[in-house]
């Protein structure tokens, strides 16, 4: 054991850089990554209303908004939070929801010494937004992880309570989404609603876009294959690159991963499919953009199911339009080239799916470059 | 209460993941296991691996009635009801209950598996609805029955090169009924005893369950007779338990199994007193017998 060795470790210690958006301002962070997000908080950006007490997520004193949701900044370390929304007590100036709870903790008694509020009100102001209409004993449960050793939570029950009868009153505006702060309950709930609520898909000039048209021949009966391509998430499964994060009902959120050579584009995805069962046929319409190349996609499939010598056949007619830095790639017949090469495994990984098992087995193969590359050397030298 | 130094880097696709943790990485997700035992100096890693944001660790989705749950879903998506619902409510049911809403929002049901506290309330019911873990490594995908993960108090199958990618569900069908109760000295701390019952007619499956026993959870024999309605007489039903438990567990102090019967018969009383569809209004096709 020498000094050397202690200082070698310490020279080599690594620093990160982190960007996040906290209390709607962008900040930028050099830090260790061992450095919780509360230190991160209250040592480099002195923002110290965010208190520390046991630093093993049980008090819930140093509770803030991460992405909308409140979290326990002792145990979430800052570099996980690069590029994530905080909101610590000092960020709600605008919120009416806050300003209600902090008059209804003033009039109620809520607070004695002070150390457990920031944590608490945190918590107060998700149990007014996410809950409909609770009694004071799911408050109470609700508060079992911000701990308060001078009140005995009589007055903070009470003052939670106050705020949720102004809301049931309709006395408090509810934050809009565009303020900065997160108005919603958490990003699940978001989402649920998110993929509930956006309006159908309108797409316009769809006989401009791009264009594919591909038959592809099974040797399973119409009606199986028609099972499998009915089901959303079996068809995400078989589609190369692409993954399903939500499914409710027949729309679904999702990631669709292109890899093109050097290209790498992560497109978060929506999706929507309708269904005429009569006429074996389908309509998918999709939507969504590489978050780092801000390029938007946009598609629109539709297709059928026959019967045929071999068993059956779906025939698709897929239209898709890219917008941003990605469609600058403008190369068209490769880009039309890795589009079958997609189809042509879509439709292997589909022949296989017979089984949950063998659904599961799949394997995770995208389009090589290699191949798509072979394949065109090839059709030149043949002339 | 400060971690000791190490390296970080957050995981960009499941490839890069796995060379990672066959380097020696240790996987984070939520970090709400792992964020305590940190700033405690209970673990000291090298290098952390963040993988909470990995699609190939959010993918979930329904597949001929086998709900397959991707190992970053956080306990309060599941609350919320985002995934489908299987289970007639007891997923929803045990991520409510589990530490607090703030520990929810970021925890994670792959983070809780991994970890594999006794206590944990996903180690248990999982054990109970028969779910198998899909274990990945650069070679591999393998899948354990969650007996066969859970090996003991934080110890598991998952080896040093492997990551838990999901969790999936039996094709359960709408005959399914269960019952969840735990003992906490507090809501949201760790159950003094849980005790799980879960019977699906529809499917064959029928588990009662002993949990946070410092031990593996308990797989309680001979009692499923129990399961048929009515109930025998409330003291009949705890000689059973009680017989049942001191049996397996020859060496627990009275008071110990005392609190497990309690646990046990409430889940009992709680799984009978749901109606349950019959297996022929099974939501699903059962999956073909493999």
């Amino acid at each position: 054991m020498s000094t050397s060795q202690v200082e070698d470790r310490e020279a080599h210690r690594p620093v990160l850089q982190l960007r996040m958006r906290v209390n709607d301002e962008s900040v930028q962070l050099r830090c260790e990554p061992r450095t919780s997000l509360a230190d991160a908080l209250r040592k480099d950006l002195g923002l110290t209303g965010t208190h520390l007490s046991c630093e093993h997520g049980v008090c819930g004193a140093c509770t803030v908004l991460i992405d909308g949701t409140p979290q326990r900044s002792c145990i979430t370390l800052a570099a996980s939070c690069d590029g994530a929304r905080v909101t610590t007590i000092e960020g709600y100036a605008d919120d009416a929801v806050m300003a209600d709870l902090r008059q209804a903790f003033h009039t109620q008694h809520a607070l004695q010494c002070g150390y457990c509020t920031p944590g608490m009100l945190c918590t107060a102001r998700d149990i007014v937004l996410r809950l409909p209409g609770p009694d004071s004993e799911r408050v109470r449960n609700e508060l079992a992880g911000n701990i308060c050793r001078c009140t005995g939570y009589v007055g903070i029950v009470n003052a939670i309570q106050l705020v949720l009868q102004h809301k049931q009153d309709g006395a408090l505006p509810m934050p809009q989404s565009t303020t900065g702060l997160t108005s919603n309950p958490g990003l699940a709930q978001q989402a649920t609603s998110e993929i509930q609520d956006w309006p159908s898909f309108a797409f316009d000039g769809v006989e401009q876009w791009l264009r594919v048209d591909r038959e592809l021949d099974f040797a399973i009966p119409a009606q199986a294959l028609w099972q499998r391509v009915a089901d959303l998430a079996l068809v995400a499964r078989c589609l190369p690159g692409a993954s399903i994060s939500q499914l409710v009902g027949s729309r679904a959120i999702g990631e669709m991963q292109i890899r093109f050579g050097p290209m790498q584009a992560q497109f978060a995805m929506r999706a929507e499919l309708s269904l005429q069962p009569a006429l074996q046929q389908g309509e998918m319409r999709a939507e969504g953009s590489d978050r780092r190349s801000g390029t938007l996609v946009q598609t629109q499939m539709s297709y059928q199911v026959l019967s045929h010598a071999t068993g059956s056949r779906l025939r698709y007619d897929l239209r898709f339009r890219l917008a941003g830095p990605l469609a600058q790639f403008s190369r068209n017949a490769l880009v039309n080239d890795y589009v079958s090469e997609m189809s042509r495994i879509f439709g292997q990984n589909l022949q296989r799916a017979d089984s949950a098992e063998a659904v599961a087995q799949l394997p995770a193969e995208t389009p090589s470059l290699w191949r798509i590359v072979w394949r065109r050397v090839t059709r030149w030298l043949q002339g | 209460m400060k971690p000791v130094a190490f390296n970080w880097q957050r995981a960009t696709d499941l490839p890069q993941a796995l060379r990672a943790r066959a380097d020696g990485a240790l996987c984070i997700a939520g970090g709400q296991s792992l964020g305590p035992m940190l700033n405690l100096r209970l673990v000291q890693p090298q290098s952390l691996l963040e993988v909470r944001q990995l699609a190939a660790m959010r993918a979930t989705n329904l597949l001929q009635g086998r709900l397959r749950i991707g190992a970053a879903v956080t306990h309060a998506e599941i609350e919320d009801g985002v995934l489908p619902d299987t289970t007639q409510g007891m997923l929803r049911y045990v991520a409510r209950n589990i530490a607090y809403r703030a520990i929810r929002n970021r925890g994670t049901l792959g983070g809780s598996l991994a970890h594999c506290d006794p206590a944990a309330d996903w180690v248990n019911a999982l054990t109970a609805l028969g779910a198998q873990v899909i274990l990945q490594n650069a070679k591999q995908e393998r899948r354990l029955s969650m007996p066969e993960f859970v090996r003991g108090p934080f110890h598991t199958a998952l080896q040093s090169d492997e990551m838990l990618l999901a969790v999936e569900l039996p094709a359960f069908t709408t005959a399914l009924r269960w019952g969840y109760y735990k003992i906490c000295a507090k809501v949201g701390e760790f159950a003094d005893a849980i005790g799980v019952v879960v019977s699906d007619p529809g499917l064959g499956w029928h588990c009662v369950l002993s949990g946070a026993i410092e031990a593996r959870p308990l797989l309680v024999q001979g009692v499923t007779d129990l399961l048929q309605q009515p109930l025998p007489a409330a003291e009949v039903v705890r000689l059973r338990l009680g017989q049942a438990l001191q049996e397996q567990l020859p060496n627990a102090e009275a008071v110990f199994v005392h609190r497990h019967v309690v646990a046990l018969q409430r889940a009992l009383m709680q799984c009978l007193a749901q109606p349950g569809g019959t297996a022929d209004q099974a939501v699903t096709k059962k999956p073909e017998s493999a």
